[in-house]
């Protein structure tokens, strides 16, 4: 493990922003996650070593985006393209954040940071050159859609950031795309910060190919009456985590999330969420969907926690699995932690595999096993699909899915 | 709108099992090293199989560590500062009750388990444990005239040393856990009961705990076997006096069912809690476990925690035999400033096995109350099936209600749901049922009672009754 043995050793070449100094300096008491931490503890530590055993890159080669853009509405951009993003129009304006907006937000963020919590942020930020840093200020209404995509190329870790600030009042859709190539490691972390009013539709799909690994972390504040809403897909990796943390800073806020992970072979991919309810009021719906095939591992863990200040804070959280092999495993743990009285929690769980009797009737009106999975299967994924924002019209990914299975 | 000051106001029951009973106690010294071990053991007069096992899990007790994973906070457990055997001095051999000490006797009948010929319950045989050592056990003979062994386990390793040395520790091995390690190298007094194959025990059979000494820990083991085809419904109850200090509670309870067996083991706990400020209390850290080994055969746990400072209880069953089937229902209160970890796990490892959790928590005052429980299917647990089910109910806006199920699947023919809410007793129904004429407390009591009804219903008659009464006393004034 090349960068562990650089963090221990503080060998890196270059120049380091203050961010990364900072960063590094916490890894280097102890570089790697606790692995008995309850969120390390499935982990799979050989993959986990292999996620950390390319050397990394900093520059970014080129790479085929997935769709082409069909409509010169939507705004794409790619983190690392080094593009001046700058667009003043009559209802919105997108603007990229000045270093010192930047710098002073991350180094808030790290003040937060616990070494199990967000060692994916604190090495991603560690690792993160300035070019890999994107910043945006979003303003206003009627927005384009806009697209960000972020890649890893073969044989290397790349480190990506992006640092999102939604003004008040400002709606909009975006749709985050991370790719990874064969033998590749990429480190995403992504800060929101929705202000007052604010409303997003925020979409994640991951997907890699042969032996790509991700390390995929989402930290999201909330201010009063914003509402974030996010669907997001992750499949293909030989190793992924997807770490969501969600503050509503003063409650009263609106949260939605519909996320899905698809493992086969012998992948493995996980979910993690937090979501913390600062204020009174505060509202969560979130389902979690995983399919395990082959020999492949699924992980779920959610915890919602609504102290004594966060009064009638209604939260549900269902985490529904499939399991369709033998060799195949599933863990999930959601879970909740409340301290408030008035409030209204609950949460669920169920793993099983596909609905027989429904596949038999299906059968029966003379449609083939094959095509009665798959079915199943559609409906399976449509939910989630159809919340991801953008995506839905141009890139057939419930197509792209099935064809997978 | 609720009175919050009535809240204050209301009745507060203390605890009516505080009290100690002035006896005098053969103790031995404080701390624990192997010879205090081997004192232990050559007290109880033990063959040497026992000795071994105890010395081999006091060493590994040795190289572990005290968990710290469970949502409890108290202060650390000096293990060196506590008695591990404490008895009342009586005559060498006691061949009837008339020979107990009356004061012991005394005891009993204020916990309402009268022991003597006259007063003792006609349908529950009681095994009466004071401190480390087991003062009677009622209904022997009649039980004896079935095949039924029910005696205490110092007697049962007397009499029945080839039982023992067969299932001791098979289903909680020593090196299970820190607490199990413990209770392995120190274990005192505590039940044994052996039903033989097609045996339906005539009666239901009880142990009763007593902790009396304040610096003593207990540390009971339990054992019972149902062999092919019988079946055995078991009560257990504790008590202890009210001390300004925490005393250990470490206990284990091994259950093995064969072939069409099946164990029916509920619990009503009520050790002292501590006061109103967290002084005293019972620290009460227990392994409970039973283990489905035959075909068919079927484990019910059902449990009403309602006392200690702190709970670390997770009783839970292995399900090896083939459709056995495992249950766990709970009811937990916390008041005050007590805290409770407890739940279960559900291992499935036979195939078309079923279990079923229902819990139920309840959080009042500024208490702590976590449901942690695993349910797992195994490779081989085809067809297998599990529901589970987690309330909580918070009762003031001081109090905290987690839920942790840890749920893993291996088995893609098997199915697993699980659900969990948390409420609070919502003023509507409160008014409405006042509207009705019913009175503030007797209406909470009745929210809380029917929120525990499908755990209830899985209770022995006698106990369904009690634990109703335990539910409305301890909840009394906290309501806000």
């Amino acid at each position: 493990m090349e960068i562990i043995e650089k963090i221990k050793t503080n060998k890196s070449d270059g120049n380091l922003t203050e961010i990364q100094k900072i960063c590094l300096h916490k890894l280097q008491s102890s570089p790697l996650p606790n692995p008995k931490s309850e969120l390390w503890r499935l982990s799979n530590k050989s993959k986990l070593s292999t996620f950390l055993d390319y050397s990394v890159n900093e520059k970014d080669s080129k790479f085929d985006i997935p769709y082409p853009k069909n409509s010169q509405s939507t705004i794409r951009l790619i983190i690392g393209d080094n593009c001046q993003t700058k667009l003043i129009e009559k209802n919105y304006s997108i603007e990229q954040l000045s270093d010192d907006e930047l710098q002073k937000y991350i180094k808030e963020q790290i003040s937060f940071f616990k070494q199990n919590e967000n060692w994916s942020d604190l090495l991603n930020l560690s690792l993160s050159c300035k070019n890999n840093i994107l910043g945006l200020k979003i303003n206003g209404s009627k927005i384009p859609p806009i697209e960000i995509f972020s890649h890893a190329s073969s044989n290397s870790l790349n480190a990506k950031t992006l640092v999102i600030f939604l003004e008040k009042n400002c709606d909009v859709e975006l749709l985050q795309v991370n790719l990874g190539k064969e033998n590749s490691s990429l480190s995403q972390s992504t800060f929101f910060c929705l202000k007052e009013n604010s409303s997003v539709n925020h979409g994640v799909v991951s997907y890699g190919e042969n032996r790509s690994n991700l390390l995929n972390s989402l930290n999201v504040i909330q201010q009063k009456n914003s509402a974030y809403n996010l669907g997001s897909l992750h499949f293909k990796f030989n190793y992924a985590r997807f770490e969501i943390s969600i503050k509503q800073s003063a409650g009263n806020a609106k949260t939605n999330i519909k996320s899905m992970q698809i493992t086969k072979k012998d992948e493995q991919i996980s979910t993690y969420t937090k979501i913390e309810f600062n204020g009174p009021n505060g509202f969560l719906d979130q389902i979690n969907k995983s399919l395990a095939d082959d020999k492949s591992h699924a992980i779920f863990e959610g915890s919602i926690i609504v102290p004594k200040i966060a009064q009638r804070t209604d939260a549900s959280q269902l985490s529904r699995n499939l399991l369709l092999s033998n060799l195949a495993q599933i863990d999930t743990k959601p879970q909740l932690e409340i301290i408030a009285d008035d409030v209204k929690c609950k949460h669920g769980a169920t793993i099983s595999q596909l609905n027989e009797e429904e596949l038999f009737y299906m059968r029966t009106r003379g449609i083939t096993l094959t095509e009665a999975s798959k079915l199943q299967l559609s409906s399976y994924f449509q939910e989630i699909i159809s919340f991801i924002p953008i995506s839905k019209d141009k890139w057939d990914l419930l197509d792209k899915l099935l064809n997978e299975n | 709108m609720v009175n919050e000051n009535l809240v204050k106001d209301v009745v507060k029951e203390p605890y009516k099992y505080g009290f100690v009973t002035d006896i005098e106690t053969e103790k031995i010294e404080k701390g624990l090293n192997e010879d205090i071990i081997k004192l232990i053991s050559q007290k109880k007069e033990e063959p040497k199989f026992l000795l071994d096992f105890r010395l081999k899990a006091f060493k590994r007790w040795q190289k572990m560590k005290e968990p710290d994973w469970a949502a409890l906070g108290y202060e650390k457990i000096d293990y060196q500062d506590i008695i591990y055997y404490s008895a009342p001095k009586q005559k060498e051999k006691i061949s009837s009750l008339d020979e107990v000490d009356p004061k012991l006797l005394e005891t009993f009948d204020k916990l309402g388990i009268p022991l003597t010929e006259q007063k003792k319950l006609t349908n529950v045989a009681v095994d009466a444990v004071f401190d480390s050592v087991s003062i009677a056990t009622t209904f022997k003979e009649e039980l004896a005239e079935h095949g039924v062994i029910f005696c205490s386990i110092s007697e049962a390793v007397k009499n029945h040393a080839d039982l023992i040395e067969k299932y001791l520790g098979t289903v909680v091995p020593a090196s299970d856990n820190y607490f199990a390690a413990l209770n392995s190298a120190v274990f005192s007094d505590g039940s044994f009961v052996y039903i033989p194959k097609g045996v339906t025990c005539p009666m239901d059979l009880s142990s009763y705990f007593r902790i009396n000494s304040g610096d003593s820990g207990q540390f009971e083991r339990t054992l019972i076997i149902a062999e092919e085809s019988s079946s055995v419904s078991y009560l257990e109850g504790c008590t202890a006096p009210m001390f300004d200090t925490n005393t250990l509670h470490a206990a284990v309870v091994e259950l093995i069912a064969l072939d069409d067996a099946s164990i029916k083991y509920s619990t009503v706990q009520n050790w002292y809690a501590g006061d109103e400020e967290g002084i005293g209390g019972i620290f009460n850290f227990v392994t409970k476990r039973g283990k489905c080994l035959g075909k068919r055969s079927k484990i019910s746990w059902s449990q009403v925690e309602t006392g200690s400072a702190i709970t670390w209880k997770y009783p839970s069953c292995l399900l090896l035999g083939e459709e056995s089937v495992g249950e766990f229902y709970s009811v937990a209160l916390t008041n005050n400033l007590q805290q409770a970890d407890t739940g279960t796990k559900m291992i499935h490892i036979g195939p078309k096995t079923k279990s079923t959790i229902v819990s139920k928590g309840i959080s009042a005052g500024n208490s702590k109350n976590s449901y942690r429980g695993l349910v797992k299917m195994g490779t081989k647990a085809t067809g297998s099936r599990n529901y589970s089910q987690c309330d909580s109910m918070l009762i003031g806006d001081q109090a905290s209600a987690n839920t942790f199920p840890y749920i893993k699947s291996q088995q893609p023919n098997s199915e697993i749901e699980h659900e969990a809410s948390t409420c609070r007793i919502s003023e509507d129904q409160l008014f409405y049922l006042q509207s009705r004429g019913i009175e503030f407390e007797e209406a909470v009591s009745m929210m809380v009672s029917g929120f525990c009804r499908d755990v209830f219903n899985q209770l022995p008659m006698e106990f369904a009754a009690e634990a109703d009464k335990l539910l409305a006393l301890k909840l009394e004034g906290s309501v806000g």
